[in-house]
């Protein structure tokens, strides 16, 4: 029954790699300027971070009383969000890297590892516009 | 004729055979799928609700403050800004969509064809999404050189 199982296989053809090899291609470059950006935006909080709290406590007027607690929240809430961000092009990168590897090797284990990553990187995707899509809801229902 | 040698055939061409999806790699791609479809559902329903904010949302804050003509120039600044990131978003998020149905199809019923299909759409997907990024980086790069003239000009 295994038998049977394992040759009733769907094969990459000529077409689908071509097409992959393309998307990989693609996928890469996203995930390079990505990473890039990622980069360039946690200097910059490193370096007007300081500012960017006086303004939100500006907006929040209360959230200065807080004092050093303030700074530490948004420090870790802007972490916790380029972490995320960082999973996401992390994993974008890792497909490229590995479908890549897979179809010119014929690496069946690295073809996989890179369909895998290609899960992850939707899954984190979905769950951001999932959480995208709740904030907009609310902002409909306080509008009207 | 006889000494008529074959040309040896293209070894990526080769590759691509000993490729296979196998059960765990149809799981996966499948779910990736199933993800890549609640990501386009989401964004389609985003820009449904960003467009309603726009036409219908009110601007209490900014019409009271800044007045009536600043008010009015502000709402249709937004309704255009919203017009113009749903077409481009709607478009975008069509071929995750597409990428999402046929890929889901052709795991399914073990089509390569549709799941060629699906990763055709993945690709185009990645693709206008880059072509975008680049138009956005050349816009990026515009702005800092006019920026940095207008600096030079003005000492």
């Amino acid at each position: 029954m295994e038998n049977d199982q394992s040759l009733i296989q769907m094969q990459l053809d000529y077409d689908g790699g071509h097409i992959l090899h393309e998307t990989v291609r693609w996928s890469r470059f996203l995930s390079i300027v990505g990473i890039v950006a990622l980069c360039f935006c946690l200097l910059m909080f490193a370096l007007v971070g300081t500012a960017l709290l006086g303004v939100i406590s500006k907006l929040a007027p209360g959230i200065e009383e807080l004092g050093g607690l303030a700074a530490g929240i948004l420090i870790v809430v802007v972490l916790v969000f380029f972490a995320i961000l960082g999973v996401l092009v992390y994993m974008l990168y890792r497909f490229s890297t590995l479908t890549r590897r897979g179809i010119d090797h014929q690496d069946q284990t690295a073809f996989a590892a890179g369909m895998k990553c290609l899960k992850t990187y939707f899954l984190v995707s979905g769950i951001l516009a999932i959480l995208g899509l709740l904030f907009n809801i609310m902002s409909l229902a306080k509008l009207f | 004729m006889e000494n008529e040698q074959i040309p040896p055939a293209s070894p990526s061409l080769d590759n691509f055979f000993n490729i296979s999806f196998d059960t765990a790699t149809r799981a996966q791609v499948r779910q990736a799928a199933v993800w890549a479809k609640i990501c386009a559902l989401c964004a389609f329903a985003g820009y449904a609700i960003a467009l309603i904010v726009a036409f219908f949302g009110r601007l209490s804050n900014l019409t009271d403050i800044e007045g009536a003509q600043l008010g009015a120039s502000f709402r249709s600044g937004s309704i255009l800004g919203a017009i113009l990131s749903a077409v481009i978003g709607v478009f975008i998020n069509y071929f995750l969509y597409r990428f999402a149905v046929s890929t889901i199809k052709g795991i399914d019923a073990m089509d390569n064809v549709a799941t060629n299909d699906g990763f055709n759409h993945l690709r185009r997907y990645f693709r206008i999404l880059g072509i975008l990024i680049i138009i956005a980086l050349c816009f990026l790069v515009l702005g800092i050189g006019f920026g940095i003239m207008a600096g030079v000009n003005r000492y």
